[in-house]
């Protein structure tokens, strides 16, 4: 039971920093139709200017997140104005080339500036309180609430204000986006800057639990497409149900089978939902 | 007021629209009978600056909008509401409104009186308003775009085919709210394959072939006219 516990935890912090991570590469997908192959480089980018801020600016941790948070939403409106922008009339073959393109770039860029090893950040806050006879480590519970929190600030955001509900009208309908005044071009702005602030706050979350290498982010973006495939291409409640389910099946399959059967679970529950329901949990069939 | 002068419009160098020329009036009620696929959303399309005309020129109320952004023109006071209605369908009745004054957003009073406006005009949206517009019948889910299509605060409309695939009866309702929106004072341009009604409505109208305009007239005329009554009133 008490092992139990513990691994839920581990799960759930690990489902916290999926569904950032997720929920950034559906926005991008639902928004502009491709989906962005740079995400997982961009966590790699988000987890080394955390490393950055902590380490070599001194920042506080969480206000080192927040500054990598934002350097990441800037390069995300020049990464749209220079590379997606110019794309737009084109195929989205092109769209999916230049974030091939954008990947190797940023890990050449963190390759060239912090070398090809590992690095390992400093735990900035130690101890570990007792849950229900389990030991849960300060910085899991850090990374569960700042998830929750992100969360529900994201939701307020797409529900309430007026960018959110611009980011959802273009998703449902591009014509009728046009038609009612909104600009296509501010909203893929917006949407890169949201994603890329939410990829950087997931890899500042996991940079003291995991090492630092330039190739961290290649599992994890091949763990984060088969959630929003599993929650429904574009889908938020999609990409939060599957980044949890994804993460506690991991978490619970390599405590109880063996470590190998972990990644093996998150593709057989992919491989299972997908021959039952095709577009995903909450996907919906579209035509692009 | 809009005139319209040699508009020529193309998807992927196919010309559709060859040099048409139109004028809508304030408060009149405009409508451009024609076919399927002799233009009319093209038209329209190329008026709302959704498409790039390859020639000629828009100008509304004695500006050129030609190369405006759609949001411009909006703003500028002119609704499209499009055939097909382009409804975001998994938001609210509500939310589908307040998205139609988007470009009005700085103004919540006025925003506030829009909305009232919208249910006084389609009491059975306000009924409605917390469900899912993709879950509405076809005529409902036509009021929605009209009355999303308002929410901007429009001196001229322009309607692309709302009584498409509705059944008689709610074309007649569909057709009875164009009118009062009219006589709001809203100018009206108007497609319609369904020649007879809208006839009946109108103040003057154009034919449209083959992207061209072949006849144009007061809407007496055109019902009189004996090539109107053949190719579209059954006469």
């Amino acid at each position: 039971m008490t092992l139990f516990v513990q691994q839920l935890a581990n799960g759930l912090a690990l489902g916290g920093i999926y569904c950032l991570a997720a929920i950034g590469l559906t926005l991008v997908f639902g928004v502009l139709g491709f989906p962005n192959l740079a995400h997982g480089a961009l966590y790699m980018l988000g987890a080394y200017l955390t490393f950055f801020f902590l380490t070599d600016v001194g920042l506080p941790y969480v206000v080192a997140i927040l500054a990598a948070a934002v350097v990441l939403a800037f390069l995300g409106v020049v990464l749209e104005r220079l590379v997606f922008h110019p794309l737009r009339n084109s195929p989205h073959t092109h769209h999916m080339i230049a974030t091939v393109g954008v990947m190797f770039f940023l890990v050449a860029v963190v390759q060239e500036i912090w070398g090809t090893g590992f690095l390992r950040m400093e735990s900035p806050v130690n101890g570990q309180v007792s849950v229900a006879g389990a030991q849960v480590s300060w910085q899991r519970i850090i990374i569960i609430v700042t998830a929750v929190v992100v969360l529900l600030l994201l939701t307020w955001f797409l529900k309430r204000s007026p960018h959110g509900q611009a980011i959802e009208a273009i998703e449902q309908d591009r014509t009728g986006a046009a038609l009612v005044g909104i600009n296509p071009s501010m909203v893929s702005m917006v949407t890169f800057a949201v994603s890329l602030a939410l990829v950087a706050i997931a890899a500042g979350l996991v940079a003291p639990i995991n090492l630092l290498s330039p190739g961290m982010g290649d599992s994890l973006s091949l763990t984060v497409f088969a959630i929003i495939i599993l929650g429904g291409l574009g889908s938020l409640p999609g990409a939060i149900i599957g980044g949890f389910t994804i993460a506690i099946a991991e978490v619970m399959a390599a405590t109880y089978i063996s470590v190998g059967a972990g990644e093996a679970a998150i593709f057989i529950i992919l491989i299972a939902v997908l021959a039952i329901k095709p577009t995903g949990i909450f996907g919906t069939v579209t035509q692009r | 007021m809009i005139t319209i002068t040699g508009l020529s419009a193309s998807y992927d160098a196919v010309d559709v629209l060859h040099a048409v020329d139109i004028t809508a009036n304030d408060g009149e009620l405009t409508v451009i009978l024609g076919a399927n696929g002799s233009g009319k959303s093209t038209l329209f399309k190329a008026m709302s600056g959704v498409l790039r005309p390859t020639a000629g020129q828009v100008e509304f109320n004695g500006e050129d909008i030609t190369r405006s952004s759609p949001a411009g023109i909006v703003k500028k006071g002119l609704a499209h509401c499009p055939e097909g209605r382009h409804l975001f369908p998994q938001m609210s009745v509500e939310k589908n409104l307040m998205l139609g004054a988007y470009v009005r957003r700085g103004d919540k009073k006025r925003v506030k009186a829009l909305l009232e406006r919208s249910y006084e005009l389609f009491p059975i949206l306000h009924e409605k308003r917390k469900q899912a517009a993709g879950s509405l019948s076809g005529g409902q889910q036509q009021m929605v775009a009209i009355g999303r299509s308002l929410m901007s605060d429009p001196t001229m409309l322009i309607l692309d085919e709302p009584s498409m695939g509705l059944a008689p009866l709610i074309t007649q309702q569909v057709f009875d709210t164009i009118v009062e929106i009219n006589k709001e004072g809203i100018g009206v341009l108007l497609a319609e394959q369904n020649a007879n009604s809208a006839l009946q409505i109108a103040t003057s109208g154009y034919v449209l072939a083959e992207g061209r305009v072949v006849l144009s007239g007061t809407a007496k005329e055109l019902q009189n006219d004996p090539r109107v009554q053949r190719a579209y009133l059954g006469v």
